[in-house]
């Protein structure tokens, strides 16, 4: 290799991760905006990027009891907890038929699952709103979850079912010649197996569920159990001149899901981009 | 492989049966809504008792934060068994989602009339308070002509009167706030006595390199000054009729054209602040208070703030007339509450509205910049209050209070709120303007 | 029954092959129950003219009529069409751009960056539409970065301005799914044989021809994948257009989702709002099917 190559390498190398890095700020600016915001003295007038000349933490504690942004995140917290485990299990009984069973029709049903991928909130929230309210669903959080659990339920079936179609034949051959039942195969060999699989669709459900805005907005009326994002949605219209506390409060919204991408950063970004190719 | 071939042809086909069955079926079983009326009572009862026990009410509104604060402190102070919880929104927050909220299971139990109500009370979702108005005596402690405005145009069942359902605690209005320092220094001499001589004074500020005209266009408050104009040159009668959708009214006239083409003018000659369109309302009040802007278009609900901010340095006068006798016309309205048909705990509802016809509850409602529904009975209020005051008496003596022009059709306040943002940026010809805000009318008065 | 052993289905174990439908049953029935149905009930709501509250009135295809006429609701599909320019068009190029250029060598230090690049994509839409509405504000980030660089003359409220806002409301839509595109495609080129890189070097091949001999090719999937997804996401932008500009200055910014909110539960025209869903979903429908089709057919 010539003198001449290797600089010029190490200039694309450099430019690379120049780029790379101007990228990267550009990301994070916006982020780092709003957090410096958030923690200048409350009620003061803030510009763009301004370092504080002290540091109030007052606006997280304003906003989360005053503002009740606690009982914001209480709210999307139930919601979530609600949605992830019965998504989880759904889609694990039937991602576990339609990935190892042959069942007649199996493939239509699992084409007419996936055809549900595209079915935007839009779609569907008009007469979901009527329909639900003669039920006595609206302004419930069990209207919320049920209706996330079938919105997530396409693409969370089809992920299991990808995964189970790629476990071993030979090991759920081996368990039924023992004489071990469906379900028996499911809950000791497969499940086990499944962890990993469990784990990222978890948590990419509970960031769906978490993100959920327009579903909200429509069927939960009562602003006293409104979830985080609806909480600031509205709160934005009415705070507008109080930039710190109204950062504060973005902060907070985005805080859970942010410490979970943190911890699990691996898994999410493994499903976020595996899940967007195989969908 | 065949099989699930079979099957797809045969649920296309079962689809495409469904959707030759379907229009066939859309008679009467199928289609959506229904004649029935809402079920439960319709109206208050008749005594003013309130039953014993811990009871909570839940307020939802859009107007006077401050105000409606002070005004339950007050009334649980006295009424120690029932607490009541403010549920505030902003107002298109509010307005745009006012029907969901009073048809849900969960309505709140006293709600801010507002547009929407009218259809609301037909269908029966609040409650006809006709019943109180005479347990209560209301009409002593408040001129009847108030509670008037109130009746949705309906008579009621129980006591074969007139409706009501609403019980207002003061009067909004809109109108021009204006810095006293600034105004000084573009050589502005005090509030003008006719239109044109406002102008006057824009141009004053303009020539002084200051920004004339705070506008909050984002969401309200280019409305508000089409509004204020178009009351200056629109006979009132002419106006009401548009607004009440009676027969074969209309905006496409003249004294349309007029208001709108002063907003575009006003544009083009550089008299709002520079970023009207994206500036909300609050925001507009916030910079004015900053001293940002000579004048201000704004409602008395922002009156109590600016006097807090501001002392003795902001005054308030309604739009002038084309001429200078001309009477004192404004955009205004009861900030009115209503009672949910879904309520648990009417009686004590009915001792919060009585409340709000107390003297105690006026003297708040006039410290907060609103025109309380017996003026005689609180205190002299002072600086910009009182010029509030004032302009509220002039208007009324001359019965130049006129609603928002967006109570004219549900979907009227997106058609005011984008098409005054196009006249402020001079994109759309005052005539086409006119003519979307006319076709929406068409469309909803179309029986 | 078909019995072919050794591979026999376990489900199918001697008591009908229907029965591992059991185990399909519950999703199915929620799915259908609360997503299904209320879709196909949105398809005829669609021809109704009602209210929400009285007898509605059947109109057949009126609605859509209407959404061809109304100059609103034209221009409300059509700047979706725009949106999806900056939701899919910028980041796509962007995304493969970075991808050529950094394809050609492997990078230690790439975990920080995917970090920060598929940040965007977790966070809650309506905190990030908060967030770009303050940065778009008078005294935000944008304004003070174009101070800083001596074009005061450009700053305004860029959300508030006519021939800026639908532009600024799509480039926080490019903000969000650049990260996401560019890691895509990255991750694409991972499993491209470093060899056939070796091979088109040898050749004397430069990075503009690796990229588009070597590189794109196998990218054809991950562009599918990345059009799928942005295009969707740029059809249905109602949480970022709800909290930033609620559909002004004008109808500068108005798109379907906001006006199917607005149409069914404030105006009162619950049909026409259904009808205007209907389309919506029906151009994401045709988009995703063009796109996968386009895709497979090239391979």
């Amino acid at each position: 290799m010539t003198a001449d190559m290797t600089t010029a390498k190490r200039s694309e190398r450099w430019s690379g991760y120049g780029l790379l890095t101007v990228m990267a700020i550009a990301v994070v600016l916006p982020f780092l905006s709003v957090f410096l915001a958030s923690v200048q003295p409350a009620g003061t007038p803030v510009v763009g990027l301004t370092w504080p000349e002290e540091w109030s933490w007052g606006n997280y504690e304003q906003a989360w009891s005053v503002a009740a942004f606690s009982d914001l995140i209480r709210h999307s917290l139930i919601i979530a907890v609600g949605v992830v485990p019965a998504t989880l299990v759904l889609a694990a009984l039937a991602g576990y038929a339609l990935g190892t069973m042959r069942l007649p029709g199996g493939n239509a049903v699992a084409a007419f699952f996936i055809a549900g991928l595209t079915i935007p909130v839009e779609l569907i929230v008009v007469p979901l709103y009527f329909d639900l309210r003669g039920l006595g669903l609206t302004n419930s959080f069990l209207g919320v979850i049920l209706v996330e659990i079938a919105l997530f339920m396409p693409f969370s079936v089809f992920w299991m079912r990808t995964h189970f179609q790629s476990t071993p034949q030979s090991l759920v051959e081996a368990a039924r010649i023992d004489g071990a039942s469906p379900a028996t195969i499911l809950l000791r060999i497969l499940l086990p197996l499944a962890r990993p699989s469990l784990t990222t669709l978890g948590l990419l459900v509970f960031m769906w569920s978490w993100k959920q805005f327009l579903l909200v907005l429509v069927l939960i009326q009562d602003t006293t159990r409104h979830t985080a994002p609806a909480g600031l949605g509205f709160f934005v219209g009415q705070n507008t001149t109080d930039i710190p506390t109204l950062a504060a409060g973005t902060i907070i919204v985005m805080l859970p899901i942010l410490i979970l991408f943190v911890i699990f950063q691996r898994s999410f970004i493994a499903g976020l981009l595996q899940g967007a190719m195989k969908g | 492989m065949k099989s699930t071939r079979r099957l797809r042809r045969r649920l296309a086909r079962a689809a495409c049966a469904l959707a030759l069955v379907l229009p066939l079926t859309a008679c009467d079983a199928l289609t959506p809504g229904s004649t029935a009326a809402v079920t439960g009572p319709r109206s208050v009862p008749s005594s003013t008792a309130v039953p014993e026990g811990d009871v909570t009410l839940r307020v939802q509104f859009a107007d006077a934060p401050l105000m409606v604060d002070a005004l339950i402190a007050a009334f649980e102070k006295g009424h120690p068994g029932i607490s009541v919880e403010p549920q505030y929104k902003t107002f298109s927050d509010y307005v745009q989602n006012l029907k969901l909220t009073m048809t849900s299971d969960s309505a709140p139990d006293i709600a801010q009339y507002a547009v929407g109500m009218t259809d609301l009370a037909q269908d029966g979702h609040i409650l006809d308070l006709a019943p109180y108005r005479e347990a209560y005596g209301w009409d002593e402690s408040i001129p009847p002509v108030s509670l008037d405005q109130l009746t949705a145009g309906l008579r009621s069942e129980a006591t074969g009167g007139r409706a009501l359902f609403g019980v207002p605690a003061g009067l909004s209005m809109t109108g021009i706030y204006y810095n006293k320092e600034l105004a000084e220094k573009a050589g502005i001499d005090g509030p003008p006595r006719t239109l044109a001589e406002f102008e006057d004074q824009l141009a004053a500020a303009k020539d002084a390199d200051l920004t004339p005209l705070g506008v909050g266009g984002l969401d309200t408050g280019g409305l508000h000054l089409w509004a204020a104009l178009l009351n200056q040159t629109m006979p009132m009668d002419d106006y009401w009729d548009w607004v009440n959708g009676t027969k074969d009214a209309t905006i496409e006239n003249r004294a349309g054209i007029t208001a709108s083409r002063l907003v575009v003018e006003w544009g083009r000659k550089g008299y709002y602040n520079e970023s009207a369109n994206g500036t909300a309302q609050l925001d507009s009040t916030a910079q004015f208070a900053k001293g940002d802007s000579v004048f201000l278009i704004n409602g008395n609900w922002a009156a109590g703030q600016l006097a807090t901010t501001m002392g003795d340095n902001v005054g308030f006068f309604p739009m002038p007339g084309e001429q200078a006798g001309d009477p004192t016309v404004a955009s205004g309205f009861s900030v009115a509450y209503a009672v949910s048909s879904r309520t648990e705990h009417p009686e004590a509802a009915g001792a919060f509205l009585d409340f709000l016809t107390s003297p105690e509850a006026g003297q708040i409602i006039s410290d907060n910049g609103f025109l309380p529904p017996n003026p005689e009975a609180v205190a002299k209020p002072e600086g910009v209050l009182a010029d509030v005051a004032e302009g509220h008496r002039r208007a009324v003596g001359d019965d130049g209070i006129t609603t928002f022009p967006d109570f004219a059709a549900p979907a009227m306040l997106d058609r005011l709120r984008s098409g005054v943002q196009k006249l402020i940026a001079d994109r759309v010809e005052p005539a086409d303007y006119l003519d979307s805000l006319q076709d929406e009318w068409e469309e909803h008065h179309a029986e | 029954m078909p019995s072919r052993p050794p591979v026999r289905p376990p489900g199918a174990r001697g008591r009908g092959p229907w029965r591992g439908y059991v185990y399909v049953l519950p999703a199915f029935l929620v799915y259908v129950a609360f997503a299904v149905l209320p879709a196909l009930h949105t398809a005829y709501l669609s021809l109704f003219e009602w209210d929400g509250v009285t007898l509605g009135e059947w109109v057949g295809l009126g609605n859509y009529q209407e959404i061809l006429q109304d100059s609103v609701l034209r221009r409300s599909v059509f700047n979706a069409l725009v949106l999806v320019v900056f939701f899919s068009f910028v980041p796509i190029v962007l995304g493969l751009a970075m991808t050529g250029l950094l394809a050609r060598y492997r990078r230690p230090g790439m975990g920080a960056y995917r970090f920060l690049f598929m940040l965007p994509q977790v966070i809650p839409l309506v905190a990030v539409g908060v967030t770009w509405r303050w940065l778009y504000g008078d005294d935000g980030l944008v304004n003070q970065a174009f101070g800083a660089v001596g074009l005061d003359g450009v700053t305004r409220a860029w959300l508030g301005d006519f021939d800026a806002a639908l532009i600024a409301v799509g480039l926080v839509g490019t903000w969000v799914l650049s990260g996401l595109c560019m890691m895509l495609f990255l991750s694409g080129v991972q499993k491209v044989d470093p060899s056939l890189y070796e091979a088109a070097r040898i050749d004397g091949a430069g990075p503009v021809r690796e990229f588009v001999s070597v590189t794109l090719p196998h990218l054809r999937g991950e562009l599918a994948v990345a059009m799928t997804v942005t295009t969707v996401a740029a059809l249905a932008s109602f949480d970022i257009v709800y909290v930033t500009t609620n559909g002004g200055p004008g109808e500068q910014t108005t798109v379907p989702g906001l006006l199917v909110y607005r149409l069914a539960f404030s105006e009162g025209k619950v049909g026409l709002a259904a009808a205007l869903a209907v389309v919506l979903g029906c151009l994401i429908l045709a988009i995703v099917y063009l796109v996968n089709r386009l895709s497979r057919t090239e391979t």
